[in-house]
C-alpha cells in the first residue's frame, strides 16, 4: 500500500500542510516567515509534468485554504496554475543539475507569492505592497536551499516503484 | 496525433480544476453557509493533529524565535533600563495619584471591559500565510466565542475574531492592512480611524479634522460609535507624529499600538457583539 502514490501523495500533502501551519509559519524573521508549501506544486511539477503539478497544486492550495482567512480556493487556484506552470516550462530540468533545480524553484516561489499576492489583489483582500519585496525574497531563498529535499519527498510520493512510473 | 491527444486531456484537466477553484472562492464570497460549515468543520478535526505536531517541534520553534528577537531584546532591555530610571524619580512624585488610581482600579470605574465579561483564551499560533496579520487562539464557539467579538489584553485592543470553529478562533490583529478601526481621541474627543499597516510598524490615524488638536503621546481609544465594531473606551494606541500637510482636509497623524503584538501569549475575549 505504502509504494502507491494514490496513498502517498495525500500523506505528503496532509503533513506538509501540518508541518507548514504548525511550524515552518511560525518561525518568522521579522514579520515574514518561510512558505515551503509552495514547493510541492513546483516540484511535482518538475518531477512529474504539468498536470501533475497543476493536481498537486490544487489538493495542497485546497488543504491550506482549511486554516486562512483569505477566500476559500484560491491558494487552491494559484498553487494549481503554479504547478501547470511550472510542468509547461521546468518539466525535465530536474535531471540537469541541482542547481538549475535550485535556481528555478527560486524562480517559482517568486512567481507564486506574486501570483498569490495579484490574485488577492483582484479580489479585493488588501496586500501590504511594501512588503512584497521582502516576502519574495525571503520565501524565494528559502525554498531554493529547500529544493533539493522537496524533491526527494515529491519523487517518493510520485514515484509508483511496483510499476517503476512516475503517477500519471 | 497521441501527443496532441495527451495535450488537450492536460489542458482540459487544468480548466476543470481552475473553475472548480473559482465556483468555490465565489460560494465563499456569496458568504455560502456550507463552505463555511466545511471549513471550520475540517479545522477542527485537524486541530489535535497540529496541536501534536506544533508540540513535537516546540523546541525549534522557541530557540529560532529567540535568535531572530536577539537584537530587539538587546535594544528594549536598554529603553526599559531609562524608562526605569525615570519612573523611579516619578514614582515620589506619583504615589498618592498612584493609590487613588488603584481605588478606582478596585471599584471598576477605569476598567475599559466595564460591565462585558470576558474569556481568557491562549495564543496558539500566528497566520500561516504572509499576507494576513491574524493569530489564533485555543477557544471556539464551544466556549460562547462568536465572530465579531473583540479581543484585548490588558494593554489594549488586539483585533477581532474574524472566524471560529469548535474550540478555535482566528483573530484579525489592529495592524492587519484590512483592519479599520473607529478612535477617538481621549483628550479632545475627536473621532478617526486607525488602519492597519502589518506588525511592527506605526499605524495611521485617518479622518482628524486639520484644526483639532493633536500632539505626541494623545491616547487614543475605540469611539463605540453606534454601529461600531467595538466598545467604547477601549485603548489602541499613542499618538507618535501629527502634521497638517498644505491643502490637506485631515492631518496625517501615527500612532504606536498599546499591545505588544510579538508577545502575544494571553488575551481576553469580550463577549460583546457589535450592535446592528
Amino acid at each position: 500500500m505504502t509504494s502507491d502514490p494514490r496513498f502517498r501523495v495525500p500523506l505528503v500533502v496532509v503533513t506538509s500542510v501540518l508541518i507548514h501551519t504548525a511550524v515552518t509559519s511560525q518561525l518568522r524573521i521579522g514579520d515574514t516567515s518561510p512558505d515551503l508549501l509552495i514547493l510541492l506544486p513546483v516540484t511535482a511539477g518538475m518531477v512529474a509534468g504539468r498536470s501533475i503539478g497543476a493536481a498537486m497544486g490544487f489538493g495542497t492550495g485546497m488543504a491550506l485554504d482549511l486554516f486562512l482567512t483569505s477566500p476559500f480556493g484560491l491558494s487552491a487556484l494559484v498553487y494549481c496554475l503554479l504547478g501547470y506552470l511550472v510542468g509547461a516550462f521546468q518539466g525535465g530540468l530536474v535531471a540537469v543539475s541541482p542547481s538549475v533545480t535550485a535556481l528555478a524553484a527560486l524562480a517559482a516561489s517568486a512567481v507564486g507569492v506574486l501570483l498569490y499576492a495579484a490574485s488577492s489583489a483582484v479580489l479585493g483582500q488588501p496586500v501590504a505592497v511594501d512588503r512584497l519585496v521582502t516576502v519574495v525574497g525571503l520565501v524565494s531563498v528559502v525554498n531554493a536551499l529547500a529544493s533539493p529535499l522537496a524533491l526527494r519527498v515529491t519523487r517518493w510520493a510520485l514515484v509508483d516503484r511496483s510499476r517503476s512510473r512516475v503517477m500519471a | 496525433m497521441a501527443v496532441y491527444r495527451r495535450s488537450r486531456r492536460q489542458r482540459f484537466a487544468l480548466v476543470v480544476l481552475i473553475l472548480t477553484s473559482i465556483t468555490v472562492v465565489t460560494l465563499d464570497f456569496r458568504g455560502d453557509g456550507a463552505v463555511g460549515s466545511l471549513r471550520s468543520g475540517l479545522r477542527d478535526v485537524f486541530a489535535p493533529a497540529q496541536a501534536v505536531v506544533a508540540r513535537v517541534f516546540s523546541p525549534v520553534t522557541g530557540a529560532f524565535g529567540g535568535i531572530s528577537r536577539y537584537r530587539g531584546l538587546r535594544s528594549e532591555n536598554e529603553r526599559l533600563r531609562r524608562e526605569l530610571d525615570t519612573a523611579k524619580a516619578e514614582a515620589l512624585k506619583g504615589a498618592d495619584a498612584s493609590r487613588e488610581r488603584r481605588l478606582l482600579l478596585a471599584l471598576g470605574g477605569l476598567d475599559f471591559a466595564g460591565e462585558i465579561r470576558s474569556i481568557p483564551a491562549r495564543v496558539v499560533g500566528y497566520a500561516p500565510s504572509n499576507f494576513a496579520v491574524t493569530i489564533e487562539i485555543n477557544k471556539g464557539i464551544g466556549h460562547r466565542l462568536a465572530v465579531g467579538m473583540p479581543v484585548v489584553t490588558e494593554a489594549g485592543l488586539v483585533g477581532r475574531i474574524t472566524e471560529a470553529s469548535w474550540d478555535r478562533s482566528t483573530v484579525l490583529l489592529l495592524t492587519d492592512p484590512a483592519s479599520a478601526v473607529g478612535v477617538r481621541l481621549a483628550t479632545s474627543g475627536e473621532v478617526g480611524v486607525v488602519k492597519g499597516a502589518g506588525q511592527r510598524r506605526l499605524l495611521p490615524l485617518d479622518l482628524i479634522p486639520v484644526e483639532a488638536e493633536l500632539k505626541p503621546g494623545d491616547a487614543v481609544v475605540t469611539s463605540g460609535l453606534d454601529g461600531g465594531l467595538f466598545p467604547p473606551a477601549v485603548p489602541v494606541g499613542r499618538v507618535v507624529m501629527a502634521k497638517v500637510e498644505p491643502g490637506a482636509l485631515a492631518q496625517e497623524a501615527t500612532i504606536e499600538p498599546t499591545v505588544d503584538f510579538a508577545r502575544l501569549e494571553l488575551v481576553k475575549v469580550l463577549l460583546w457583539t457589535p450592535r446592528p
